[in-house]
């Protein structure tokens, strides 16, 4: 089974976000930089679905500058086979542009499957699978829970308000993962070694400038300062009117 | 062209109420790109097996036209033929901007539809406005630690509006209804079912309403008193918990709201018996309106807190269950 | 047992401790209950100052000497390199010229040479200006971040070719006869009860010719090794317990400030420390020694009030905190260096070593040193296949005979004196200072800190007057701190802390003031022990529960400390 995992290199969820001095990116001084957790769900599943099938190949696919390599190398050691960096400068803020590099080196590699994480903890964005999957005429199915996968066919559940979503779909395919589709292993220890020595391809990529534009990133605003409305049960009807007629929640 | 198509959404020939939300946000863009003359119109299209309930209400939040497409392959969503259908749509109308709901639907939905068009998608909105003639929104990134302001330099602009910002009001319009029939393109991913959830199981990280206790409630029997608030608001409320409970056994982990358990965005978040440590507030920070009861008005919560209630929870907690139930009738 | 309510009885923390649990400490290579098996030319434990010190010089030796490369592991139980990492630090660049010879000192990771400094006596609304003791002149000396430190050298390292392991602590020592040959890490993916979980990893054996222990601080498998072969000391080993704050802030700093006196009360150990890594960028903290007297002693606290005092706030004042942590530090000088830190297949660097000297706050480049020496000695007994005592004795020879063990004899009883009490110790600190550690010369005996007795009950203690509830603008919470201090910790993870039977209330009260993460709590008379948030401080392992490595990547994830 040949497999394919698009990850992305993102600052730690613990980031104290610093906005950078042209007021539109993040300050990275000082950022930890990691494999975007929703992609390990999809680097996870792929092992497991190369494992299952007793043969195959796990190719894991990233945009980004040059350190995201590291990022390559702790899918490698968690058990994936090779390694493409589509090296630019930065990661556009266009998904759609990330889209169509992606789907531009994914294309030529008949993927069984085709795995991404369903967002980044960066930027929220939950697009660039469903987009890759579009631009390659292939069935998608995004923020899958459970899978299944027999004969060429597959079925996923994927949670939606109140309920879950039973899908099914034929290979080839492209998926994207949420939690609880299974538990992330923990790289080996000879697991990093020998990620050291598996193939990593760096090709360096042109990207369109895209027509989504980033404007200015900001802090969020303050909370307006909150005030105690009373003492005791006698300060309950008040707050029910507040939260009814001025914060309209009720 | 400067007309807005708002993709509403149905599940079992109802329309659900995000599309309220779609509406009202399609409105406010069309607006704005209609403010240099001509106006614009909103159209709203619903994708089903058949009519639904609830498309002719869509007048009364702004929406000029209901357009309501019809073939049997539309009981459940069906991805591919809701992106081919909504895409030709948006060709054919010559729509300046098409309108999602950020849901679990809409998020798969509308960048099948931007590939589709060859347009880039801002997805999860929480502002939209037009400046100098282009769409420009706000998106909360690095969850919700910064605010991403795009401009959309394509059209249509595609954008996605995240659910309970768009706060549905109330706009009277004349309006017109349509339904027709479409072809549905054979689909190769097919939602064969939707399995409800159990009833009581609703998620601390799904939830509308979340209240959580803390160590002020002394012990795990009390905290009946949070489910009974809870139950009051009528199965929109979960009970959520704060780490000191989860370790001492009070409540499960999956309950427990914070850096190391959940991170809730509710509507409304009623911190009870919780003094407020960061690790805490880390996780329901981004509420859009908290609630803090806690006896000592010292208590780190009150400083994040909108609205708070200084006194002794076993008090003022049955008080509050108490009128909530008189609210709800 | 029962409570002894008011209690006038000191309160002697070792009656409490349990013992180090060698037998989970030291295992025979071959027993069971390893996954993996990694063999190694060299493995160092510990991605510190020390250890990659070690493996940077091992490398180049290795390329110089032209033969084949050698196989070096390090292991480091943070999730990233410099995350359990703290210093001050006012660094030395000595020693890193000497493992770069070459390397001009702006390629170092050095934030800025210290120009000015300034030591000041505190009282709670004032200060008093002291002249600079001779020991603690900077001029020359360096303000750095340990953690930029350690990611410098980790590059270095990794460029080398050395192997670098991250999240994977070291549970024991493998050992045959009395050989050492490697260690098992821990465990990974437990449950709370120790059941394992779906991603359960088994522990690794590594083994190697030469394992080199650079734990840093109260390292458990140095205690262990020493302790199993008897290795004498003069004195215990003793530690003192520093908490930590970065702040960003809006009034610049442009001197390097250490202080004595308030709020420690005068039978305590300790000072504090304000560096500027930045002019807007300040580090800051209080150590006290760990044989403090008043058991309601508080460090967090004391540190916390301490920010109130104008020479602090007035820096502190508008800006934001943005990392905390927590540190002991080895403080026993030259008589607590073992006799010696090498053996069959085994050698000890660093803070591991004791090699610390507290009259100048130095340690950083006596570890980097020591891996440097430690790396010479390996090399050469690498060459003759056997890496036996006899030939890693070479590291002992070469530390005695350097500046290491120079600076630690001349400043041998400095520290010592102040055992009884700030102004006698500070008197015959001073003499010392005047003599060239000549007079007062004979060593002064100490005891383990868990020996000496600790006041209980509600005379008078430093704990007294904290602030009540931290503001949160400028002073904090325990809980709060452990936040900043990037500590994430699954809330699941087996607890690691070997606490003793019986403990009573007494001891319950002293552990919850002690530790300055919060772990410890007296609820009701009984211990509450909140395991995930440990920072790896090993203040406990020294007077309390002791300290068991968990999962890898769990405490702190410390960036600029």
């Amino acid at each position: 089974m040949k497999i394919a995992v698009c990850v992305k290199r993102v600052p730690d969820s613990e980031t104290r976000v610093k906005i950078a001095s042209d007021g539109k990116s993040l300050d990275e001084a000082g950022v930890k930089f990691i494999l975007n957790p929703y992609d390990e769900f999809a680097v996870e599943e792929a092992l497991r679905r190369r494992e299952h099938a007793g043969a195959g190949e796990v190719v894991i696919v990233s945009l980004g500058p040059p350190a995201a390599q590291e990022t390559i190398r702790t899918a490698l050691a968690m058990g994936a086979d090779r390694g493409i960096l589509l090296q630019a400068d930065r990661v556009p803020a266009d998904g759609l542009e990330v889209a169509r590099a992606l789907g531009a080196e994914l294309k030529a590699g008949a993927y069984d499957l085709v795995l991404f994480g369903k967002m980044a903890i960066d930027d929220y964005n939950h697009q660039v699978g469903p987009m890759v999957a579009e631009l390659l005429d292939l069935p998608c199915v995004t923020a899958i829970a459970h899978l299944e996968i027999a004969g060429g066919k597959g079925t996923a559940e994927r949670e939606i308000e109140g309920g879950v979503e039973v899908v099914e779909f034929p290979l080839p395919a492209v998926l994207t993962t949420d939690k609880g589709l299974n538990e992330p292993r923990y790289p080996a220890l000879k697991g990093i070694m020998a990620a050291k020595k598996k193939p990593l391809e760096v090709k360096p990529t042109a990207l369109g400038a895209g027509s989504l534009e980033v404007l200015a990133l900001s802090p969020p605003p303050q909370r307006k300062d909150g005030r105690v409305v009373g003492e005791g049960s006698a300060a309950v009807p008040e707050l029910l009117r507040l939260l009814r007629d001025e914060a309209k929640v009720l | 062209m400067n007309d807005v198509l708002a993709v509403l959404e149905q599940r079992e020939r109802t329309l659900r109420k995000v599309s309220n939300e779609v509406v009202t946000g399609a409105r406010r863009l069309a607006d704005a790109l209609g403010q240099g003359g001509g106006g614009a119109r909103v159209d709203a299209l619903v994708i089903a097996a058949g009519t639904v309930a609830g498309a002719d209400q869509l007048g009364g939040f702004g929406a000029d036209k209901v357009i309501t497409l019809t073939n049997p392959a539309f009981g459940h969503y069906a991805p591919e033929g809701h992106a081919r259908v909504i895409a030709d749509r948006a060709k054919a109308g010559g729509y300046g901007a098409v309108v999602f709901a950020a849901s679990a639907t809409g998020r798969d939905l509308a960048p099948r539809v931007a590939a589709r068009l060859g347009v880039p998608l801002a997805q999860d909105i929480t502002d939209i406005a037009v400046e100098g003639g282009a769409v420009t929104v706000v998106h909360p990134v690095y969850a919700g630690r910064a605010l991403l302001k795009l401009k959309l330099t394509a059209r249509p602009a595609i954008v996605s509006l995240r659910p309970n910002v768009f706060t549905a009001v109330q706009r009277p319009r004349a309006g017109s209804a349509e339904t027709a029939a479409v072809d549905a393109p054979v689909g190769r991913v097919v939602v064969t079912g939707i399995k409800h959830a159990a009833a009581g199981a609703l998620d601390v990280a799904e939830a509308a309403i979340v209240i959580s206790g803390g160590r002020g409630l002394r012990e795990p029997a009390n905290f009946k008193l949070l489910e009974q608030l809870a139950a009051a608001f009528g199965g929109r409320a979960a009970v959520g918990a704060s780490r000191a409970v989860v370790d001492a056994g009070w409540r499960a982990h999956a309950d427990q709201v914070g850096q190391t358990g959940k991170t809730v965005s509710p509507t409304l978040y009623i911190a009870v018996g919780i003094s407020g440590a960061i690790q805490h507030l880390a996780g329901m920070r981004t509420s859009k309106v908290i609630v803090a009861i806690n006896k000592d008005r010292d208590a780190p919560i009150f400083k994040v807190a909108d609205y708070g209630v200084v006194g002794d929870l076993f008090e003022v907690v049955p008080k509050l269950t108490e009128e909530i139930k008189k609210l709800h009738g | 047992m029962a409570e002894r309510a008011a209690s006038r009885e000191p309160f002697v923390p070792a009656v409490y401790q349990p013992p180090l649990p060698t037998d989970r400490l030291i295992l025979k290579h071959g027993s069971p209950g390893a996954g993996d098996r990694t063999e190694l030319d060299v493995l160092i434990v510990g991605a510190g100052p020390a250890g990659l010190a070690c493996a940077i010089e091992l490398a180049n030796l290795a390329k110089r000497g032209g033969g084949a490369e050698l196989n070096i592991g390090v292991l480091e139980k943070a999730a990233a390199l410099g995350e359990h990492c703290l210093s001050g630090a006012v660094v030395n660049p000595r020693a890193l010229r000497e493992l770069f010879p070459g390397l001009p000192d702006s390629d170092f990771p050095f934030r800025a040479p210290v120009r000015k400094e300034a030591v000041y006596l505190l009282t709670a609304e004032g200060r008093l200006r002291l002249p600079t003791p001779p020991t603690m002149r900077n001029k020359g000396n360096y303000v750095a971040s340990l953690c930029e430190i350690v990611r410098w050298l980790g590059q270095q390292a990794e460029a080398l070719g050395v192997n670098v392991f991250t999240g994977f602590p070291a549970a024991s020592l493998l050992v045959e006869g009395q050989r050492v040959v490697g260690v098992r890490t821990a465990a990974a993916g437990l449950d709370r009860d120790g059941r394992p979980l779906a991603n359960y990893v088994a522990p690794n054996d590594l083994v190697a010719k030469v394992t080199a222990l650079a734990e840093g601080t109260r390292g458990m498998l140095s205690q262990a090794w020493s302790e199993w072969q008897q290795v004498p000391a003069e004195n215990p080993q003793i530690f003192a317990l520093g908490v930590k704050e970065i702040w960003e802030t809006k009034r610049p700093l442009d001197r390097i400030v250490h202080t004595l006196g308030w709020p420690l009360p005068r039978d305590a150990f300790g000072g504090s420390f304000l560096y500027p890594l930045a002019p807007n960028l300040v580090a800051l903290g209080l150590v006290v020694g760990l044989d403090y007297r008043d058991g309601t002693l508080d460090i967090h606290s004391l540190f916390q009030r301490m920010k109130l005092h104008p020479l602090f706030c007035r820096y502190l004042e508008g800006g934001e905190m943005v990392e905390w942590g927590a540190k002991t530090i080895p403080e026993g000088g030259y008589y607590s260096v073992p006799a010696r830190r090498s053996g069959d297949g085994v050698v000890i660097l660093g803070d591991s070593a004791g090699f610390v000297d507290v009259p100048s706050l130095k340690g950083i480049h006596y570890a980097v040193q020591s891996g440097i020496l430690a790396a010479r000695a390996i090399f050469a007994a690498l060459r003759s296949e056997q890496a036996s005592a006899v030939q890693l004795a070479e590291y002992d020879r070469a530390v005695n005979a350097s500046f290491i063990m120079q600076d630690l004899y001349r400043t041998r009883n400095m520290r010592l004196a102040f055992k009884d009490g700030f102004y006698t110790g500070g008197l015959k600190a001073g003499l010392m200072t005047l003599t060239g550690g000549r007079f007062p010369s004979r060593k002064i005996a100490m005891q383990p800190d868990a020996a000496v007795p600790r006041r209980t009950g509600l005379a008078g203690g430093a704990g007294r007057d904290e602030p009540r509830v931290a503001d949160g603008t400028l002073t904090f919470s325990k809980v709060d701190g452990v936040f900043k201090s990037g500590n994430t910790t699954r809330d699941t993870t087996p607890t690691h802390l070997i606490v003793g039977p019986d403990v009573p209330p007494d001891a319950a009260t002293f552990y919850a003031h002690m530790c300055p993460a919060g772990v410890y709590e007296r609820v009701d008379g009984t211990l509450r022990v909140n395991a995930p948030n440990c920072v790896d401080c090993k203040a406990t392992d020294i007077l309390g529960p002791r300290w068991t490595p968990r999962e890898g990547g769990s405490g702190p994830k410390y960036k600029r400390m």
